[in-house]
């Protein structure tokens, strides 16, 4: 039981997915222009993430090793367009504001990445502890970047105050591509000295 | 050769499971999906063209606005098609028919509402429904600014961007999106023209045969 809250919370501080092990920067980039875009595709990577870590960890023995990606590819794209069906029939606005990034989680490095370090090698439970630690420890990320963003780039908070305005002249470059970079940046910086502060 | 076969069946038995679960889930979820087009992009755009007609309305009042245009949804069948079309009323009274379609944009298809005065087929006004174009660029043909040329425009306009030859006012740096704005409504300009009596025929249709 222990490993299985290790396999869990790794994922959330020691091997975070965007701050530690920087993968999945595509949508961690492109999406995070507010907190509850940041928010939601977090959550559509980690339900991806779980089903297929459990799946993909089920058939393991059945999986021939030489065809093992396509066979992942396949499972987590099946798990992406269900993902998107279910936003386009029940969450349609943030299926609009997300458009085109939900169904590139497919090719989201993270989640192939989990399939073949982990699910290949360990039981289904440890995977969806796993996957689900992941997934969470990956929307942390990208609901803080969000925030961050959305907090300095537009100055609004939507996803918790609603309408209400805390800087009335936002510096908007946050919210363009190079602004991405430049929070994301700092944030990494900001977790590293965190990390090492930690160890003494 | 146990193996390769092992191979081929494996990959060919997870692909079939996943594309028969996605159908299920496709049957289930297609009609909910197609409801939240209709209602948050469609009929915001037959909206738009009713504020056209009956002048701006505020915030408040287009919900109820919007929530009465899905009452005025009509099916023509055409060509063995099911046609969808908006009435749009002036004073009660039948003014302009809404029509959809598609012109070719940078992000794929670009949808637009476009609505016709039903004597004379003239443009009432035009919305955009769907699209994927650049954010900041080509979704500029979504302004105000562009879209306030359509207005009372005459059906004998030539619908391409003057460029081309034709008389829409594109938006500068967006000469793509504008180019599918023009084919959209040229295709649903010739679409009107030709099956004007069967769309006026099925105004007073209403679907569920209520009255």
């Amino acid at each position: 039981m222990t490993t299985l809250a290790r396999e869990f919370t790794k994922g959330l501080w020691d091997e975070i997915p965007l701050f530690r092990i920087v993968l999945g920067l595509c949508p961690a980039l492109a999406v995070t222009t507010s907190m509850e875009n940041g928010l939601g595709m977090g959550l559509a990577a980690t339900f991806v993430m779980v089903c297929s870590n459990g799946l993909i960890s089920a058939l393991r023995k059945i999986i021939p090793d030489e065809v093992r990606v396509a066979c992942y590819i396949v499972v987590i794209a099946a798990f992406v367009v269900c993902v998107e069906m279910i936003t386009k029939a029940y969450f349609f606005t943030l299926s609009e504001s997300l458009g085109l990034f939900i169904p590139l989680i497919v090719v989201n490095c993270i989640i192939l990445g989990r399939a073949e370090a982990f699910a290949r090698k360990n039981g289904v439970l440890a995977s969806l502890a796993d996957g689900f630690g992941m997934g969470l420890g990956f929307t942390l990320a990208l609901t803080a970047v969000g925030a961050v963003r959305e907090l300095f780039g537009a100055g609004t908070l939507g996803l918790i105050f609603g309408e209400r305005v805390f800087l009335s002249q936002p510096f908007g470059f946050l919210q363009q591509a190079p602004g991405a970079f430049l929070t994301l940046g700092l944030m990494l910086g900001a977790m590293n000295v965190l990390g090492k502060l930690g160890k003494r | 050769m146990k193996n390769s076969i092992q191979m081929v069946v494996v990959l060919a038995v997870i692909s079939l499971i996943s594309g028969l679960a996605l159908g299920g889930l496709h049957q289930l979820t297609h009609e909910l999906a197609e409801n939240n087009i209709l209602k948050f992009k469609k009929i915001p755009a037959v909206a738009d063209i009713y504020e056209v007609v009956a002048g701006e309305l505020p915030p408040a009042e287009r919900e109820a606005v919007e929530e009465g245009l899905l009452a005025e949804k009509r099916l023509v069948e055409i060509e063995g098609e099911s046609i969808l079309f908006f009435v749009v009323r002036k004073e009660s009274e039948p003014y302009a028919v809404a029509l959809e379609n598609y012109g070719q944009g940078f992000g794929g298809d670009l949808g637009v509402m476009i609505g016709f005065e039903i004597e004379s087929g003239n443009l009432v006004g035009v919305g955009i429904t769907t699209m994927s174009e650049t954010p900041g660029i080509g979704t500029k043909v979504r302004d105000a600014s562009f879209l306030a040329q359509f207005p009372e425009m005459s059906k004998d306009t030539i619908f391409k961007v003057k460029k081309d030859g034709g008389g829409i006012d594109a938006v500068t740096g967006a000469t793509v999106s504008s180019r599918a704005v023009a084919q959209a409504i040229e295709r649903a300009g010739a679409f009107y023209q030709q099956h004007r009596e069967a769309i006026v025929a099925a105004i007073d249709v209403v679907p569920g045969g209520e009255g």
